[in-house]
């Protein structure tokens, strides 16, 4: 059996990777002496492929919004009971996910590793999906979105997205909407389905003290191989570069005022070692201009501005990426403005040399910290891996970033022009 | 690696003037931990006290005397983390304070970051930068602000304030419905003054304190560690008591609350009259776990799974205050419907309904979670804390050993004492 093995001595970690004939490829990251063996097997596929050309067809075709999550729990139904209960006799923990890009099912387990793995491999492949299921699942998926209609960080974020977006469906909630799922059938499914889980547009990734080439073995045999690796075409609008509004409020059961707020980006090369670079040096940024150390940070905490709840981060995917900062605030406007403020003087007199060194050094010992956990692993490096890269290539950025192409990055993203402003106010 | 069980056990390995310290040795993990705990019983005087001066503490210290110094020298240490917070275990209340550093083998120099790290920790818990002799007034007076922000910001998060609500209206005249960060009427009579004189009096010298070492220390390092804690000054230790679990519910309370909320949460509190060391705790985790702990469990399959009411439905223990709690997001009219079907359940749990799949998943479903506590240090250490709480100092083993032995009958032993006394609703605002 091929695969190919590397090493990154420094925080002594190590990849396999094995690329079966299908298209797929298989990851193990070994973690000696740790309880949890965690497995996932993620499909390219998330909430915004809502409009694609079905292989074999020349249509395209416009799916209801919600679809791929709807389709994610679905899947754990088989023709003979739930996939749970198969699971939960392994002593196993199953889940799923659907974020805007990927779906991703997985389990954890800490015994009998190699049934638990043959049953995710087998179920994501076989689907069976009837009319009646469906139906079924709209009042608990319905309770799903219901549920996150009451949380505001949710809804501020959501919000934020369909300030900073015209028609990107980015804008929509990965859930979708109780109406927009109620146009969800079986067909639709089988459509959804059959056009984004070919195994060359899928991923297996185990992390945990497993024998990696038992892992292979098992890819090798379980992974179907029928047909032709089929071409995906996916339709997205076109999205203008300007942001669609620069303020957006709701009112909920809050006791203060929350935000989000974030600036748009506008760039075409998103993926591979170029979005790594440009995603380190955004965070970078966002610590030094309004990270805990930074003074305009301490201003506003001691007037009271923000809390211990501000927050921010950056989110570079296929064909979109932004910033998102906030957190609860008496006077999210003020906050913003004062922002604003900061990266306009930052812009006069550049960055701070020895900030940036301080924050990189940081940056890197939290990114470390990241291995400790085998969740965060998984769900960090499926999330990179679908841009192209490897998690372990953030190591090699955080090394060789330079000052200067930092410097570049802070003026291309933080445009005034490009921010919008999502409140949460009280009732 | 032969010894590979001993690891992530606890070892006591000092105990002076009120203070244990206890190792959790673990190679497997990039950081090693520092964990401070100030133990209290949670009383109306000291909750808000308590709650608000890690806030205050964290303001800044003699040497780094700002938020922002001791940010930009976390980052100076390869980005260690200082965070602190308040929990309460029954009816004790615990003030947390915390670092996590990169562990020497990857800091790449010769730094030994735990020194650094117990000796930041030493100072922000025990050498607040001071003005006048007491703690700066701008700095109280605004943490004071950001504590009624955090008490009133409850309702924010609905799942968790239902949970909680349930558990207070239930718990109403026992200390255990006092609020781990305390109340807003009790803020308004704090001020720099009165915090410094309960600090310097009370909090440093005569709270139980207990801390917890993860990761690869070498014991001659903390050494070093022990000998900067025994010079803090000490009194008389106080003596955290145990707290009573014992009550017969007359008959079962309904408290409805309206908010502008678009979902109806549900939360059932249950007395189940078992201890936190008593060996029937063993049988109440299995049945809990049956009842509601998991995909495989009663309430799921029959809540969400069968009848599409829910997305989540399930039940939670309380370990030191005897309590569990149901909790379920639902559509308002479906109230009726859901509470007959959760009440159906345990009669099933009573009448020793529990099919075999349902019983040995959730042995499995347990063990397996208890196994899963010891990849992640923040975990280990609360599993530990609670055991020693507790008084049981169980391993994971012995306690997955335990839960292992327990019995279909032995869950429904225990069955009948487990009683129903409120149930809460939050709900829309009549339209």
């Amino acid at each position: 059996m091929d695969y190919k093995t590397t090493h990154y001595k420094d925080i002594n970690e190590v990849i396999y990777i094995y690329e079966h004939k299908s298209g797929l490829k298989a990851f193990v990251i070994p973690k000696k002496g740790y309880s949890k063996k965690y497995a996932t097997f993620a499909t390219h596929y998330g909430s915004i492929n809502n409009e694609f050309i079905p292989p074999g067809e020349k249509e395209s075709l416009k799916v209801p919004d919600g679809i791929a999550h709807f389709l994610e729990h679905k899947l754990f139904e088989q023709e003979d009971g739930s996939v749970i209960d198969k699971f939960s006799k392994l002593g196993s923990s199953p889940n799923a996910y659907t974020s805007f890009n990927h779906t991703v099912y997985l389990f954890s387990c800490t015994e009998k590793f190699q049934e638990n793995l043959k049953l995710l491999l087998e179920y994501v492949q076989n689907p069976y999906i009837t009319e009646e299921s469906v139906e079924k699942e709209k009042g608990i998926i319905g309770q799903e979105i219901r549920m996150y209609e009451d949380n505001p960080n949710w809804r501020s974020s959501v919000n934020l997205l369909g300030a900073l977006y015209s028609r990107h469906p980015i804008r929509v909630d990965m859930a979708g909407t109780i109406e927009s799922i109620s146009q969800i059938n079986r067909d639709y499914l089988y459509k959804c389905y059959n056009t984004f889980y070919h195994p060359s547009n899928m991923m297996v990734l185990v992390v945990g003290d497993v024998d990696h080439e038992q892992v292979f073995r098992q890819v090798e045999e379980s992974i179907k191989t029928s047909g032709s690796k089929p071409e995906i075409r996916r339709i997205f609008p076109e999205e203008p570069e300007a942001i669609n509004k620069p303020y957006v409020e709701q009112k909920l059961a809050v006791s203060v005022p929350l935000f989000q707020a974030g600036f748009k980006d506008n760039i075409k090369n998103t993926g591979g070692m170029d979005g790594l670079y440009r995603e380190v040096a955004v965070k970078l940024l966002l610590e030094m201009i309004m990270g805990k150390s930074s003074p305009l940070y301490s201003q506003l905490y001691s007037e009271g501005l923000i809390n211990a709840t501000f927050g921010f981060d950056y989110t570079i995917e296929e064909n979109y990426a932004f910033s998102m900062f906030g957190g609860e605030s008496p006077n999210p406007e003020k906050v913003r403005d004062r922002i604003l403020e900061a990266i306009w003087n930052i812009g006069y007199t550049g960055l701070d040399a020895s900030a940036f060194d301080r924050i990189r050094k940081a940056m890197k010992g939290r990114f470390v910290r990241q291995f400790n956990s085998v969740e965060r692993i998984s769900h960090n490096f499926i999330s990179v891996y679908f841009r192209g890269v490897n998690i372990f290539d953030y190591l090699h950025v955080y090394d060789t970033i330079s000052l200067e192409y930092t410097n570049d990055i802070f003026r291309q993203h933080f445009k005034p022009e490009q921010l919008a402003l999502s409140v949460i106010k009280p009732v | 690696m032969n010894d590979v069980s001993a690891r992530e056990n606890l070892y006591k390995i000092g105990s002076f003037n009120g203070i244990d310290i206890y190792k959790i040795r673990s190679e497997k993990f990039k950081t090693n931990t520092i964990n401070v705990f100030f133990h209290d019983n949670l009383n109306h005087e000291r909750a808000t006290k308590n709650a608000l001066l890690p806030a205050v503490l964290r303001r800044g210290c003699k040497s780094f005397p700002s938020l922002q110094d001791i940010a930009l020298y976390l980052e100076e240490l390869y980005g260690a983390i200082f965070d602190c917070g308040v929990v309460k275990k029954g009816e004790t209340q615990i003030v947390h304070f915390y670092m996590e550093f990169i562990s020497d083998r990857y800091t790449g120099d010769d730094e030994s970051l735990f020194e650094k790290a117990y000796r930041l920790l030493y100072e922000i818990i025990t050498q607040p930068v001071l003005e006048n002799e007491v703690f700066r007034t701008d700095y109280v007076e605004q943490e004071k602000e950001n504590l009624r922000k955090l008490i009133e910001g409850r309702i924010n998060d609905k799942l968790q304030y239902a949970v909680d609500k349930c558990l207070e209206e239930m718990c109403k005249d026992e200390p255990f419905s006092i609020y781990e960060y305390g109340s807003v009427d009790d803020l308004k009579d704090i001020d720099s003054n009165g915090l410094y004189e309960y600090y310097i009096r009370t909090f440093l010298p005569t709270l139980p304190v207990s801390i917890f070492i993860t990761g690869d220390v070498e014991d001659g390092k903390i050494q070093g560690m022990m000998d900067l804690f025994s010079g803090m000054k000490r009194g008389p230790v106080k003596h955290v008591v145990s707290t009573p679990v014992k009550k017969d519910v007359k008959e079962i309370r309904h408290v409805t609350e309206k908010m502008n909320v678009n979902q109806g949460k549900l939360s059932i509190g249950f007395r189940t009259n078992i201890g936190p060391s008593d060996e029937e705790y063993n049988s109440l985790i299995v049945y809990s776990s049956i009842l509601g702990g998991g995909p495989h469990s009663k309430l799921f399959q029959n809540v969400r799974e069968k009848a599409s009411l829910a997305y989540y439905a399930f039940s939670r223990l309380e370990r030191f205050k005897g309590l569990m709690v149901i909790s379920s997001g639902i559509e308002a009219e479906n109230k009726d419907k859901a509470l007959e079907i959760i009440f159906d359940q345990i009669e099933d749990m009573k009448k020793g309904n529990i099919t075999d799949y349902e019983f040995d998943s959730a042995i499995k479903y347990l063990e397996n979670g208890l196994k899963s506590m010891r990849d992640s240090q923040l975990q280990i250490v609360d599993y530990y804390l609670s055991q020693v709480i507790a008084g049981t100092n169980y391993d994971f083993d012995t306690l997955i050993n335990k839960i292992k032995k327990v019995t279909k009958q032995d869950v429904t032993d225990i069955a009948a004492q487990i009683q129903p006394d409120t149930i809460y609703f939050l709900t829309a605002e009549d339209k």
